[in-house]
């Protein structure tokens, strides 16, 4: 009986953080059997470990693709518990209880319908790292793999653990108040745990796209300001005290107040820190992506601001070594590891609930409290074969130039009034420019300066091609 | 082209020839293939209790998923569950991860139409040419198929075989069972049912466990000894042993004595044409005469088929048959369903003896008794039919024979006595069966046909 594999499988779908691709062109069940046989063999003979626990969003290809997973896994001889379709935040939460020693979420989180992937995290909540991934990587290009003999193959356990799930919330918040929020799931994996949770909480849930819908057809599963524009509505018409906005799998959530205005992470990340930690002492964390206001903020009552690089994965495991109290991503995942260690979105709006209903004022408010500074993001054009030299040149004559210059991720060089950011994508053939400052002027000032350097520099590099 | 269906569904040693990839390739031809028909099929599936199964299980739900079906799993249950499930609950087909009877390290795909009887031949050649053509239906990512799960086939099945069968009149007599399923799926059904009739159970290996630890899982005499010592100690009314997917039951009368299958399947035969007064019976042409002789004596009439339990359940279905089965314990009730099914040949032997009130090795007794040789001789596949023609030449000289049937390879009848030789379908080997009143005239035939298979297969 011959193989039913025989198509080449891209390089491309392995990315720095997850694996993604188009459904039925770059991703396939055959594909996912054999990310399944490289996933089981990094867990038997990298990790000495013995399960995995696996889950998917709402995408229509979700379970087609978690079962041929686990059909390869299994052959390996590792063990599955399978908690089938649920948000991301449930199936990390069952994996963290199961100890699982990797968890493997089937999602192209924010992308459209018509993508997959998948991401691991480890049990502990501690994303997996670009270098473990390049492992399964090649596990999978070199598709060479030891399958276990029929007395070691690996079981699969389902495992619903939708009521623990709602019962570690409900212990863990309580409100005096019954607040109002509009929840806006956009028809994702978020409408399989948010508007349980929110009703049993006690609010009274305004759903908005709260009814599941793997087409994603009613707002694009990405939460940028432009896809709210019904939650905003909703939340003014119904006077609602707050309004959260979930993406696809639900790793992040953006933050309405009750005006409607929507709150950048930053500025959800300062509420929080300002009003919703236990103690005023320990770290907080935040990428180099995010605002200066952050630091300005936070500081001063205690914290301990660390930057660090951009990418979820590093701000967990940042978490977890710094014991940080809070970890701030400016593209929007935000971690509280007094809960969990991963990016369950579910966290952030109960925490911004909890402290309205600590300080008895409303959130805009607290809004207004947080200064905003202008920004500026910019994206230039360069080859994948380029851009990281470009950014080792900038970082090279910029440290030459400049007194605050961090090269962590990058180049960050930081001004009293302003801060500029160069870095590669990790994804995409460009380099992203991002600027802040005081005033428009200054920030104008210092995005064209920043830019002119990075394209003279990728000059430069062309001709030497 | 290569096969991958044998007579039972695709089997193989798991992770050599029985694999996931093999597996999830299955099961995008499978759907592919119930595509043609229904434009969006409803699939379920369920698995004995192998060690590979969930495996195997994953792969070919992953596969049917791709192609735009749904699939529901009906979880650890007896072949014969899932088929009923199929019917009852109008899935269009159902799959069973099983290997039957074979030992731990195999495991197979097997799959139901949508009356829930096994597939038809060309049912099963459309999925093989789909899955060696790779030409797969796999659909559009919005219509990629949802799976979930379902868990109420076994109590679906309990109840119906009780509504088939006298429930007082077998609580009644509150029978002792001892029961051994093999670490089998039968654990799931068998024992559960027994206690709903009020038996009382002297349980043998009904756990689930893919490893079979108690006995290896095909119910011959060799494995069920120790079943064949409980019976007596425990004064037990009498025994039965399941297989690995619990469709085939093999019962042990209160002595302690193995009764073979054509014994069972004549003495269901004769209860259920006695009652009519009449009907179409369906069997193999390997069964022992004795079925036909107590069809006959009921005014039934016996129509022959070709190996296979996927056959005798077709030509049941065409005949409206009242009764068949095999002479290995695969016994199909057809106004339950048309599959074989180890519950319900349970279920109705236990009405059997409630009804007659008599001892089963007393009722076994009653069935005529012949003596049956079996015997395999290699014989290359690519010779197979030139060795039926030269045999069909050479009978042309045996005056002794009465009657010559074609059904399926030679059967040649003589005065009280029956001798068969076929090829087999799956193996290089002729297969001879003899079958005579006595047994020293049985091995004189046998021995003269064997020889005569064997002379033709050096010539041929």
């Amino acid at each position: 009986m011959c193989s039913v594999m025989n198509q080449p499988i891209s390089q491309h779908i392995f990315r720095a953080y997850d694996i993604r691709g188009l459904y039925n062109k770059d991703i396939s069940p055959d594909v996912f059997y054999k990310i399944g046989l490289a996933a089981g063999t990094y867990v038997k003979h990298t990790m000495q470990g013995t399960h995995i626990c696996v889950g998917g969003d709402i995408r229509q290809s979700s379970q087609s693709l978690a079962h041929a997973f686990i059909a390869g896994v299994t052959a390996i001889g590792v063990h599955v518990s399978y908690t089938g379709t649920t948000s991301f935040g449930q199936t990390l939460f069952t994996g963290g209880t199961l100890k699982s020693d990797l968890i493997a979420f089937v999602t192209a989180s924010h992308l459209p319908p018509e993508w997959n992937g998948v991401k691991f995290y480890y049990g502990d909540g501690v994303g997996f790292p670009e270098e473990h991934l390049m492992k399964i990587r090649d596990l999978v290009l070199q598709d060479s793999f030891s399958l276990a003999s029929w007395d070691h193959i690996g079981q699969m356990t389902p495992r619903d653990a939708t009521t623990e799930y709602k019962k570690f919330f409900v212990s863990r918040f309580h409100f005096k108040k019954k607040l109002t929020v509009a929840l806006d799931c956009g028809g994702a994996s978020m409408t399989l745990s948010a508007p349980e949770i929110f009703t049993s909480l006690g609010f009274h849930v305004i759903p908005v796209y709260c009814d599941p819908d793997p087409t994603f057809s009613k707002r694009p599963s990405d939460p940028k300001p432009k896809n709210l524009t019904t939650l905003v509505e909703t939340i003014q018409k119904h006077t609602c005290d707050f309004g959260v906005a979930f993406d696809g799998d639900g790793d992040r959530s953006v933050i309405v107040d009750n005006t409607g205005q929507i709150l950048s992470a930053d500025q959800t990340g300062i509420i929080i820190g300002t009003y919703g930690l236990k103690k005023n002492t320990g770290t907080i964390i935040a990428n180099v992506e995010c605002s200066k206001s952050v630091k300005e903020q936070l500081e001063p009552l205690g914290y301990n601001v660390k930057q660090i690089q951009v990418g979820h994965t590093f701000l967990t495991l940042e978490a977890k070594q710094t014991q940080a109290l809070l970890g701030i991503e400016s593209s929007g995942h935000l971690i509280l590891p007094e809960y969990f260690l991963f990016d369950d979105a579910l966290v952030v709006p109960l925490k911004i609930a909890q402290i309205l209903d600590k300080v008895n004022r409303p959130l805009h408010d607290l809004v207004l409290e947080t200064p905003s500074y202008p920004t500026k993001k910019e994206e230039i054009e360069c080859a994948d074969d380029i851009k990281f030299d470009v950014i080792r040149n900038l970082q090279q004559e910029l440290s030459k130039e400049y007194e605050q210059v961090n090269t962590m991720d990058g180049v960050r060089v930081d001004f009293k009034d302003g801060w500029v950011l160069v870095r590669a994508s990790n994804t995409s053939p460009i380099i992203r420019l991002t600027t802040e400052a005081d005033t428009p002027v200054l920030l104008q000032e210092l995005s064209t300066r920043f830019l002119e350097k990075t394209q003279k520099i990728i000059q430069q590099k062309k001709t030497m091609r | 082209m290569t096969r991958l269906f044998g007579t039972n569904g695709i089997r193989g040693v798991v992770n050599q020839d029985m694999n996931s990839s093999l597996a999830l390739g299955v099961g995008q031809a499978w759907g592919t293939y119930l595509k043609r028909t229904v434009p969006h099929p409803t699939c379920a599936i369920g698995t004995d209790a192998r060690l590979s199964n969930h495996m195997l299980k994953s792969a070919v739900t992953a596969g049917v998923l791709s192609t735009g079906c749904d699939m529901v799993d009906v979880g650890l249950v007896p072949t014969p569950t899932l088929q009923y499930a199929v019917k009852e609950k109008h899935f269009d087909a159902g799959i069973i991860i099983t290997a039957s009877h074979n030992p731990p390290q195999f495991n197979g795909i097997k799959g139901t139409a949508q009356d829930g009887t096994e597939l038809t031949k060309d049912a099963e050649e459309a999925i093989e040419q789909i899955y060696f053509s790779k030409r797969f239906s796999h659909c559009n990512w919005s219509e990629v198929g949802t799976a979930s799960t379902w868990a109420g086939a076994i109590d679906l099945y309990i109840e119906g075989i009780l509504s088939q069968i006298d429930v007082p009149l077998i609580k009644k007599h509150r029978f002792h069972v001892v029961l051994d399923c093999g670490n089998g799926a039968g654990s799931l059904v068998a024992p559960m049912l027994l206690k709903k009739l009020g038996c009382t159970v002297t349980e043998m290996n009904c756990e689930s466990d893919g490893t079979f630890p108690g006995r290896h899982s095909e119910p011959i005499p060799e494995n069920l000894t120790a079943l064949m010592k409980n019976v007596p100690e425990a004064h037990a009314s009498f025994g039965v042993g399941l297989d690995g997917d619990a469709d085939r039951a093999i019962f042990i009368d209160e002595h302690g004595s193995y009764i073979w299958g054509d014994r069972s399947l004549s003495l269901v035969g004769k209860y259920i044409t006695k009652k009519r007064k009449e009907g179409v019976t369906v069997t193999p042409v390997t069964t022992s005469t004795c079925f036909e002789e107590v069809i006959r004596k009921n005014n039934g009439r016996v129509i022959y088929t070709k190996v296979g339990s996927p056959i005798v359940a077709a030509v049941m279905k065409q005949t409206h048959a009242v009764f068949g089965g095999e002479e290995n314990g695969g016994l199909i009730f057809p106004e339950f369903q048309y599959c074989r099914d180890a519950a319900m040949s349970l279920a109705t032997i236990l009405e059997i003896l409630a009804t007659e009130q008599t001892p089963l090795s007393e009722l076994i007794a009653e069935i005529p008794s012949y003596d049956m040789f079996k015997t395999k001789i290699p014989c290359p596949n690519e010779k197979k039919e030139r060795v039926i023609n030269l045999l069909e030449d050479d009978i042309k000289k045996h005056h002794e024979i009465t009657h010559i049937d074609r059904t399926d390879g030679i059967k040649l009848y003589m005065k009280d006595s029956w001798v068969l030789m076929r090829p087999s379908g799956t193996e290089p080997i002729f297969r001879v069966y003899v079958e005579a009143k006595e047994k020293h005239h049985a091995e004189k035939i046998a021995l003269f046909y064997k020889n005569l298979v064997d002379s033709l297969i050096q010539r041929a």
